[in-house]
Parts: C-alpha cells; structure tokens; sequence
C-alpha cells in the first residue's frame, strides 16, 4: 500500500531514472498527504472487507481465539434455514414496496412543490427536509407514539374514517409495512430535494415550446420533464434501494425483528447472529450475500460519483 | 415565470385562483404531515403519563408539566449522552475533514505512482454494505484496545471515502496559478494546502461537515456495538435503551427524542444550504 515508508529501495524501484521519467519525485510529499487516510481506510475498510470474506468461511463465536474452517457451509445452511428465507423475502418484499412508492409520491410531491403557482418554494424546500434531521431511533419514538394501538393519533383518525384497527407494529401481516410507512417519511425529503432540484433546472422553454404544441400540463410533465429527469431518478431509485436492503435502525429500535421475524430485515441478522446468538460465520456469509445483492446496484452509484 | 401574484391582470388571477387554491390545501397537508409528528411529541413532552393515553389525542395538552424533562435530566443520565455525542460528533467531524481534506488534495492537485490505482480501490468500496464490514471492524476495534471508549467511537469513522470524493471534486476547479503564486513566494507544500488550498475550500468543507456531523449525530449501529457502559452512550442509542424500559412511557420517550433532534434543527436553519448540498453526496441518510 502506497505510505511514505514505501521507499524506492522497498518498491524495489531504486532506478532514479523511473522517477524523473515517471515525471514524479517533486510529488513525493503527496504520500505523506494520504498517508492519514489511507492507514485508516486500510484497517477499517480494505482489511475488514478480506477478513469478512474469511470470516464467513468459519463456525464461531465472535469472541472466540480458534474459529473452525467450515468451507462453504455457513452458505449452504443460509439456503436451508427457515429463518434466513423470512429475511431474504421480508428485505425483498421492503425493497420493491418502499423504492417505487417513495419514488412515485417524491415524483408528484415534487411537481407540487414545482408548480409554477408556487411562491416560497424554499420554504417548502426545508420542511421537506426536516424528517432527514432525526435519528431513526427519534423518529421510531416518535411514530411508536402515532402508530400506537387505540390511543395512537393515526389509529383515531383512520378510526373516524371508519377504518377498523390495524396494529401497525405487533400484527405480523402489518409490521413490515408499519416500518415501511415510517421509512417512508423518514426517507423521503431525499428524494422529493433531487427531483426538484433537477426539474427547475429543465428549461422552460422546452415546456413553452411543447404547450405552443397543443400539449397539456399532464402531456409536458410525462413527455418532457420526467423523461429530462431521467438520469435523477436513476440515482434515486439506486439510493433508494442500497438503503432499503440495508434496513436496520428502525427495526432494531421498534420491533427488533418481530412479531415472529416479521421484521427480520438482512442487516438485523447480521447484527443478532454475530453480537447475540454467537453465530459470526452465519452473519458474514449471510454479509457476503448482501454485498453480491448491493454490488451491482451501487456499481451504479459509483459510476455517477465516479463521472464527476 | 409566472407566479401566483396580483400584478394587475385580473383575468389571468381569477383563471388560475382555482388552481392555486387546491396546489395550496395540498402543500398545508404535506406542511402538516412532514412537521406534524415534530410539534406532535413536542406537546406529548408535557403532558402527565395518564393524558398521554386519553381518546380522543390531546393536541394541546391541558396542562403543562415538566416533569418529563426534569425526570430525563435527573433520573437518567441523558444529559451524559448529550454530551458524549456533541463530542463524539464534533471530534469525528474535525478529524475526517482534516484528514480527507489532506487526501483529497492530494488526489486532486498531484501526480504520483498508484494514485489511479488507489482512487479507483477507493470507488470500489462505495459498494461494500456497512454491515459486511461490520464484525471486522469490532474485532480490530477490540484487538486495538479501544472497545468502550471514546477512541473506539471515533477512530474507526475518521476515513470517509465519500468526502474524498467531495474535496477532490471542488479542490480541482482552483486554478493552478493560485498554487504556483504560493510557490514562489516559498511556500512549502503544506504551506500551500494550509494557506491556500483549505481556505479557498471552505464550501466544500462546511458541506462534509454538515454531512460527518449530522450522520454522527444520528450513528446507532457503531455505537451499539462498541459500548456497553451506559455513560458513554451516545443520544441514538439511549433512545433505542429508552423504548426498551419505558416502552408505553410516552412522556418520557417523547421529551427525550424531541431534546435529541433540536441541536440539529437549529444547525439546520442556520446552515440550511449546506445540508441541501450534503444531500447530493448521498451520505445524510444513515
């Protein structure tokens, strides 16, 4: 790895030569520069990334010195186990709930706070952003509260409209989407900011030209502007979905996985198997099954930062 | 642009008053749900335990107490975690843009062997889930002694690739002259990143400071692993201990979680614009 103490002799590169061709022994001083980052980024990020993959080939408990190498059985038994399928379905079944809904509603949330009737749109702006301040653990104490049975003011209003009871967090048919709506607003300020953003910065005359067509204001947002936005929605629905399979705060705080795993999202695995039920090898393979799921899905991601 | 204003032509403001008028009740409902649940625990925060239950919801309470708070900042340590996460958060915030700034200008202003090679290592690891790296970094955090302690919290965060990328990203639009200028007036490399190069980043570096600080601030999972002695917790994780020993405790659940999120609030209406541009790096959101 690249550090100030990899010297010419230590590389191996003791030809000076390669350094005035390379064109640079003036720029030596840049090793020092990343030094402080790179030994960080080496032993929290690369070495444990290697270690995990390792890991994940052991039977143990975390705190255990002698870890068994077992192969690929922790693998196999993630594909037999009762438990992993629920999670591998409950953080499915998340994921394409959660990402169309808040992208959809961001969507027209945006062409709300877009149209041009609108003043103050940088209040709007801003209030949009306030669910993003709070921690998921504020936010679960909060919506508890709101979602609670009976005395819960959502309860009593959906109650007025004479919708009967739904226990949002303790019956096992609701609980993922009580997660699901809290996430919801939690999340969406993010989506409906970059829309935004993106739709202003779409000319007008492009929707003067189209209405000058005959098109109506449904016609120039379908035609035009959702489609200029397209590389926007793109990296929304990316964001949306890195963070939907990595699901874990509100759970944890709310339901720690219940009622009966109805919650048990990838993340929450991970978490109990390598901190609680002394089950690291289970925890990081079941970690290596969610890389291979993000992987592809951020290599997205990195392309647009990598773009910049 | 046209705007909803009277500007004389009366026909045109009648024809699109119906409009406005629906595009507003809408905007008041959203107003309402995305604050709503803010003002809601606010007022939850003084009501007696046995109003807290009541049908119909109070949305006033009838009776102000303080009780509530009184009993978080006596009874339990919350004014402890209030201070552990401001200096957590503070001391993650400084290091990480110290130490990402260094690199990013590096990365931006200097040619050297490997740095394609690192840049791109670099970009790969957006892709590792946090929760893969989750149990190796414990163990090193661990074999490194600094489980429980204000080390362990803040060590491992200092190295934010995403501000890598931000810094890189705005330090290559100064133009070289400024540095050559520094350069024969004898300034030292380190002269010219210190007196130069940061300043002349500022915006970039208040919006990686908004962003460290703000997912700091809100950081449950690191901490839950690494602490086990209560009064080195950070605010995310006595709320998550909260919910779990006053779980129908409304009163005090409400004034805690409501006291952990107005030092952010009021970062945020001062420094509103960096938190919008944060948003962009993908990071707010933990």
């Amino acid at each position: 790895m690249a550090t100030t103490s990899a010297t010419p002799q230590e590389s191996g590169l003791t030809d000076t030569s390669f350094w005035k061709r390379a064109g640079v022994r003036r720029n030596l001083s840049a090793y020092a520069f990343i030094l402080p980052f790179m030994a960080l980024f080496v032993i929290f990020n690369i070495g444990p990334f290697f270690w995990a993959l390792w890991l994940s080939l052991l039977r143990g408990d975390i705190v255990d010195q002698v870890k068994p190498f077992v192969g690929l059985q922790n693998y196999l038994s993630l594909t037999t186990d009762d438990i992993t399928l629920k999670v591998f379905l409950n953080s499915l079944q998340y994921t394409v709930s959660v990402v169309p809904i808040a992208v959809i509603t961001a969507l027209a949330l945006a062409f709300l706070i877009g149209n041009k009737l609108v003043r103050f749109k940088d209040f709007f702006r801003a209030v949009v952003f306030f669910p993003l301040l709070a921690s998921a653990a504020a936010t679960a104490q909060i919506w508890s509260y709101i979602l609670a049975p009976r005395y819960g003011v959502l309860t009593y209003l959906t109650g007025l409209l004479g919708i009967p009871e739904i226990y949002w967090l303790s019956d096992p048919d609701w609980a993922l989407y009580g997660i699901l709506l809290i996430e919801w607003w939690r999340g969406i300020g993010f989506h409906i900011i970059l829309f935004l953003a993106a739709m202003l910065g779409v000319p007008e005359e492009l929707h003067e030209a189209a209405r000058i067509d005959g098109a109506n204001a449904w016609q120039v947002a379908v035609k035009v502007t959702i489609p200029l936005m397209g590389p926007v929605i793109l990296f929304s629905v990316v964001m949306g979905t890195i963070w939907a399979f990595q699901l874990f705060d509100t759970v944890f705080v709310l339901t720690n996985g219940g009622p009966v795993h109805a919650t048990a999202t990838m993340v929450w695995y991970i978490y109990n198997h390598a901190f609680r039920y002394g089950q690291v090898g289970m925890a990081a393979a079941m970690g290596v099954v969610l890389l291979l799921i993000i992987m592809p899905i951020s290599y997205v991601q990195m392309r647009v930062l990598g773009e910049r | 642009m046209t705007r909803f204003k009277f500007n004389g032509d009366w026909r045109k403001t009648i024809r699109v008053l119906p409009q406005a008028v629906i595009v507003y009740v809408l905007l008041a409902a959203l107003v309402i749900l995305m604050l709503g649940p803010y003002l809601y625990i606010f007022s939850s925060s003084f009501k007696e335990t046995y109003t807290l239950i009541s049908i119909p919801p109070q949305l006033i309470p009838e009776e102000f107490v303080w009780d509530n708070y009184s009993y978080i900042l006596t009874e339990l340590p919350f004014s402890l975690w209030f201070f552990n996460t401001i200096l957590v958060a503070l001391l993650v915030t400084v290091g990480t843009v110290l130490i990402d700034a260094l690199a990013a200008y590096a990365f931006a202003k200097k040619q050297f062997w490997g740095r394609d090679f690192l840049f791109g290592l670099m970009l790969a690891t957006i892709m590792i889930p946090g929760a893969l790296l989750l149990i190796p970094a414990f163990l090193i955090t661990n074999w490194l002694g600094l489980l429980n302690s204000y080390g362990g919290l803040i060590i491992p965060g200092l190295a934010n690739v995403l501000g890598v990328f931000l810094l890189r990203q705005f330090m290559q639009t100064i133009p070289e002259e400024l540095e050559h200028a520094a350069r024969i007036d004898g300034c030292s490399d380190f002269g010219v990143f210190w007196r130069i190069i940061l300043p002349l980043s500022a915006p970039a570096l208040a919006t990686l400071s908004i962003v460290v600080f703000t997912s700091q601030w809100n950081n449950l999972v690191w901490p839950l692993v690494v602490l086990n002695d209560k009064d080195l917790y950070t605010l995310p994780l006595g709320l998550a201990l909260l919910r779990s020993e006053f779980q129908v405790n409304y009163g005090i659940t409400s004034a805690s979680a409501f006291l952990s999120v107005v030092p952010l609030v009021i970062v945020f209406l001062f420094l509103q614009r960096y938190f919008l541009e944060g948003l962009t790096v993908g990071a707010v959101k933990g």
